[in-house]
């Protein structure tokens, strides 16, 4: 199951009033380089993206797995998404030019590789060839092992989504999101 | 107005839906290209050596990927890309050669006549060369087409979030 049948659910608890999409070839995230869920960008009226890819939490709290814990700042980060909302260009969480020139880079030739796999993936899924499928997922997931997405995606076919996800948790060691930088003054 | 109004929100669940949605495999090639799949009902021959190379017809380029054939080579808007003359073979052109030019990996399951074609380094390079959003177009949970586009004059925050 997938597309609205999975998501509209979650719309409909939510009682969304802003704008709900169901984004089943990932545009959303090939777009902006998003790499787990959630992830958000800020785009102010020019369509100047104001920061790009990060965690986009609504609330704090710790959670461990494995005996591993994974922190999540939410109120941080609402508490930021005020504070521009109020303050537009002024706010202090407007990165300059330069911070936002050191948090995106341009995708590696492998991750561009990986990302027209997982493409590929996602077709053949649809498509009904399941064994296609795993092999194009299996190839982005090896291009690009730091994309959560090419793994959530595939598991949730899987019926295993649980326990891969443990597994490989346990043993990344990186950040499983990309680092939350709050810092006020263009950060 | 309140400060709410000023801040519209798009969210966007990144799913795939179940098998049973899915495109029939094009009888002759399907090419996958800025999340649009192209059925073309002909293609030619891969000659010897390139067992994987996508030799589309000439005319079918603008609709895979925005690009026609002009004197001065593969142009889209006001890009060009010189063309050597062994891209193009009678009505067919060598796709997957010229994707090769331009910095832009190809995946290919020729077996199942299906072409992937990822990110082109020659149209920019996305948000590491510009701050300037990327427009996109996905639908809407009515299956209406929802363009970032359309929410100039407003501050946007896009999320994505899956049920998984």
């Amino acid at each position: 199951m997938g597309g609205e049948a999975a998501a509209g659910k979650w719309y409909d608890a939510a009682k969304a009033t802003f704008t709900t999409l169901v984004d089943t070839k990932h545009t959303v995230s090939s777009v902006f380089q998003f790499i787990n869920v959630p992830m958000g960008v800020w785009i102010d009226e020019n369509g100047r993206v104001v920061r790009p890819a990060e965690p986009a939490w609504a609330a704090s709290r710790t959670d461990v797995y494995g005996g591993k814990p994974l922190e999540i700042q939410g109120e941080l980060y609402v508490a930021a998404l005020r504070d521009w909302v109020a303050n537009g260009d002024k706010s202090d969480y407007v990165l300059s030019d330069e911070e936002f020139a050191r948090r995106v880079k341009p995708r590696s030739p492998a991750e561009m590789e990986a990302e027209a796999s997982f493409k590929l993936a996602v077709w053949f899924q649809q498509a009904g060839h399941a064994e296609l499928a795993a092999k194009y997922f299996e190839r982005a997931q090896a291009l690009n092992p730091d994309d959560w997405n090419y793994h959530r995606q595939e598991w949730s076919f899987t019926g295993e989504a649980g326990k891969k996800w443990l597994e490989k948790f346990k043993g990344f060691d990186k950040e499983y999101y990309p680092k939350l930088e709050l810092n006020k003054k263009g950060g | 107005m309140e400060r709410r109004d000023f801040l519209r929100i798009v969210g966007a669940a990144s799913l795939a839906p179940g098998a049973i949605d899915g495109p029939p495999v094009s009888p002759a090639a399907t090419v996958l290209y800025d999340d649009r799949a192209v059925s073309l009902d002909r293609i030619g021959p891969a000659p010897t050596g390139d067992p994987d190379g996508l030799w589309i017809r000439k005319r079918d380029l603008p609709r895979v990927n925005g690009f026609e054939l002009k004197p001065q080579g593969a142009c889209r808007a006001d890009l060009c890309i010189p063309i050597p003359k062994t891209l193009v073979r009678g009505e067919y052109f060598n796709l997957t050669a010229f994707a090769k030019k331009a910095g832009q990996p190809v995946v290919a399951e020729p077996g199942a006549r299906v072409w992937s074609f990822g990110e082109m380094q020659a149209l920019g390079g996305g948000l590491a060369n510009s701050r300037t959003a990327p427009d996109f177009e996905v639908p809407d949970r009515l299956g209406r087409p929802v363009r970032l586009a359309g929410f100039r004059g407003k501050k946007a925050l896009v999320i994505t979030w899956a049920s998984w």
